[in-house]
């Protein structure tokens, strides 16, 4: 945590804000996936609370927080308000476990008569050095909230819902982790840091043995991992339970799945666990596969650090970790944006034809791919003509 | 010394209390989250122990997947509410009972006289345990790894032979 | 009773008293409790008992065969579990319930 009581304050504020840049990006999702569905289907969208439509976010939270509390009458009251609280979870730990920035600097600096030494503090809320294995076990404790809240609820129609969610996300969580397999060879690492270290200069690699670099390309994981890119943001959307594989809650057949029985806040707990797992996802993406934080002929931190050469070390490296940030967010809300887009565009899979993609063709597809980049890998780094 | 005690006590609390409440609720499904939440305090004792990739591989294997395949089996089968789910007979529960007691005082002895065992040491680094692990892994005990990938197919074909019913909804006619 | 300094002194002993308590726990369900799927689960918990103990022991020994030794234990308890429920479910799809006096009836 820390040696002193300002490094361990400042760790500790940070773990929040993370959290609430999680929960406050939930409200301009709504408003842009609203719009943005009216957009790509030709209507106006929520237009008349304030400038753009833009206040009915408010109006929204005003309208959740009156909403009456209804509780099932023979279910399980406990499991029933936990369900909305464990929806959450996941997303927050894995959230504050990503690098959002490079780490910030800071020199030793006087305060209340005393001296605070030099600190050094990531742009992430914590750091368990083994990167992937925990995002991975966090995210894959999310079935719970769905299966607490079918089972609290006592109704027919969220128990399917639920069993229908939780076996769709641990289906997908195995073509899912394959997938990232490839990520993990490839940069010989678990730690995020690394891993966008690795990609930050130009693409370069060995060919056989010998060093190639093409100065025009960022060595961007996307470039040497195609299908494991596409297999992981597809297994994505079936984690975060979205179009089209959005079958827990299918309207047509299943009422409203496992949040049948949930309303006012606690279905809003939901939505934000939901957006939370999207933004998650687009990070991973964003790390793995896109070069995290850097953009390589423009920005990377040696790039952006000397841009601020004239200020003092610490704000120099305040704004270097600010404008690395607006980078990675700006990839961010890039997929988010490709999230809604999808949603809007494709339609619903049957639950059959949904199990047969999971099954049949994602994970078959994410062996080979795993299988494919451990012996490339091997061919390409022997030198083979010696 | 201090946060390294009041750290292995509330574990050490968490994973008892939960243990606890796990073989005594007479709903099965309680149980089965209980238990989830007994193998994430095994986690994080397992992570406390610098073990960090064994850690998330318990998160992983055991509370997400092992233990979901518990919930939703049990949900399938709607238990309402056990009537007995305890052994019946004073006799034989007594004579379980003091059969766990013993085998409990056995393990503690055993585990009291186990201190002189063996000379402390500590371990590399956590990513440097990760590597050299799976370097063991490949290397020394290579052989039981592929033996285990064996039996794991046989396991999956004989699961799905148990399993595959000739009934219900997937009945032939 | 142990003084102060022990109880703070955390080493082996402290995790092994801890195995042994949970590794009884698992023991009293499985011999104690009549559903199939929770004496499934107290066999979940013996095994990670003994897990614990491994880890424990290779923490103190600095070697790291009992890290392998939980990878496999772990492999093993995920395919017990999954024959296990396998079987429970046959039961189930017989009897509508899961109590343990039903398995007589699975021969043949």
């Amino acid at each position: 945590m820390g040696t002193d009581i300002f490094e361990i304050t400042v760790n500790f504020v940070k773990m929040v804000v993370i959290f609430l840049m999680m929960v406050q990006i939930v409200p301009l999702l709504v408003w842009v996936e609203r719009r943005g569905s009216a957009f790509i289907q030709n209507r106006f969208g929520p237009n008349r609370v304030g400038p753009l439509g833009l206040t009915q976010l408010l109006a929204d939270a005003v309208k959740f927080l009156t909403k009456e509390e209804f509780i099932p009458e023979r279910g399980y009251p406990f499991l029933f308000y936990a369900a909305p609280v464990v929806a959450m979870i996941p997303a927050t730990l894995a959230l504050n476990a990503l690098p959002l920035s490079v780490p910030i600097q800071v020199e030793a600096f006087e305060m209340f008569g005393q001296t605070w030494g030099p600190y050094t503090f990531l742009f992430q809320g914590y750091e368990f050095g083994i990167g992937i294995v925990f995002v991975l076990g966090v995210s894959s404790l999310a079935a719970y909230a769905l299966l607490l809240a079918g089972y609290g609820s006592n109704n027919k129609y969220s128990l399917f819902g639920a069993l229908r969610a939780s076996a769709q996300t641990i289906s997908y969580e195995l073509a899912m982790g394959l997938s990232i397999v490839g990520v993990i060879m490839l940069f010989n690492t678990f730690n995020f840091t690394e891993m966008i270290n690795a990609q930050s200069g130009p693409l370069s690699f060995s060919f056989l043995g010998k060093a190639v670099e093409i100065p025009a390309l960022p060595n961007w994981g996307i470039f040497y991992q195609p299908l494991g890119a596409l297999i992981l943001f597809a297994a994505m959307f079936a984690e975060a339970n979205r179009l089209p594989f959005d079958l827990p809650e299918a309207e047509g057949e299943l009422v409203a799945g496992y949040h049948t029985e949930y309303s006012g806040f606690k279905f809003n707990m939901f939505f934000i666990g939901e957006y939370g797992h999207m933004f998650v996802a687009s990070a991973l993406m964003v790390i793995f596969y896109f070069g995290g934080y850097t953009l390589y002929p423009w920005l990377t931190p040696e790039s952006v650090g000397a841009w601020f050469a004239g200020f003092s070390p610490t704000k120099a490296s305040v704004l270097t970790a600010l404008v690395l940030h607006v980078v990675f967010m700006a990839k961010v809300v890039l997929f988010l944006w490709i999230f809604i887009w999808v949603r809007w565009t494709l339609p619903r899979f049957r639950y059959d034809q949904l199990m047969d993609l999971g099954w049949r063709t994602m994970l078959p597809w994410a062996l080979a791919n795993t299988i494919i980049t451990a012996v490339v890998i091997l061919i390409m780094r022997t030198s083979w003509g010696s | 010394m201090l946060w390294e005690a009041i750290g292995f006590y509330s574990l050490a609390l968490f994973l008892l209390f939960f243990g606890y409440k796990t073989i005594t609720v007479p709903n099965p499904i309680h149980a089965a989250l209980y238990l989830v939440l007994t193998m994430i305090g095994l986690a994080g004792t397992f992570y406390n122990l610098g073990a960090h990739f064994i850690a998330g591989v318990q998160l992983i294997v055991y509370a997400g997947a092992v233990m979901v395949l518990f919930v939703i089996v049990l949900m399938l089968f709607d238990l309402r509410a056990e009537i007995r789910s305890f052994t019946r007979g004073l006799f034989s529960g007594s004579l379980k009972v003091i059969s766990a007691a013993m085998l409990a005082g056995l393990a503690l002895g055993a585990a009291n006289s186990s201190v002189a065992i063996v000379e402390p040491q500590s371990l590399p680094a956590a990513v440097d345990t990760t590597r050299q692990l799976g370097h063991l892994l490949y290397t020394k005990y290579l052989y039981a790894f592929e033996a285990l990938g064996v039996l794991l197919l046989v396991v999956a074909v004989g699961v799905v032979a148990v399993s595959r019913s000739k009934g219900g909804t997937h009945a032939q006619h | 009773m142990p003084s102060i300094e022990t109880l703070m002194h955390i080493g082996l002993p402290h995790y092994m008293f801890l195995s042994a308590i949970l590794f009884s726990f698992g023991m009293i369900a499985v011999l104690m409790r009549r559903n199939v799927i929770v004496m499934l689960m107290g066999i979940e918990l013996m095994l990670n008992a003994v897990n614990l103990s491994f880890v424990a022991f290779a923490r103190e020994s600095g070697s790291l065969n009992g890290h392998i030794m939980v990878f496999f234990v772990m492999t093993i308890a995920a395919a017990e579990a999954g024959v296990g429920l396998a079987l429970a479910v046959a039961i189930y799809k017989k009897f509508h319930e899961v109590n343990i006096r039903f398995f007589e009836h699975l021969r043949g």
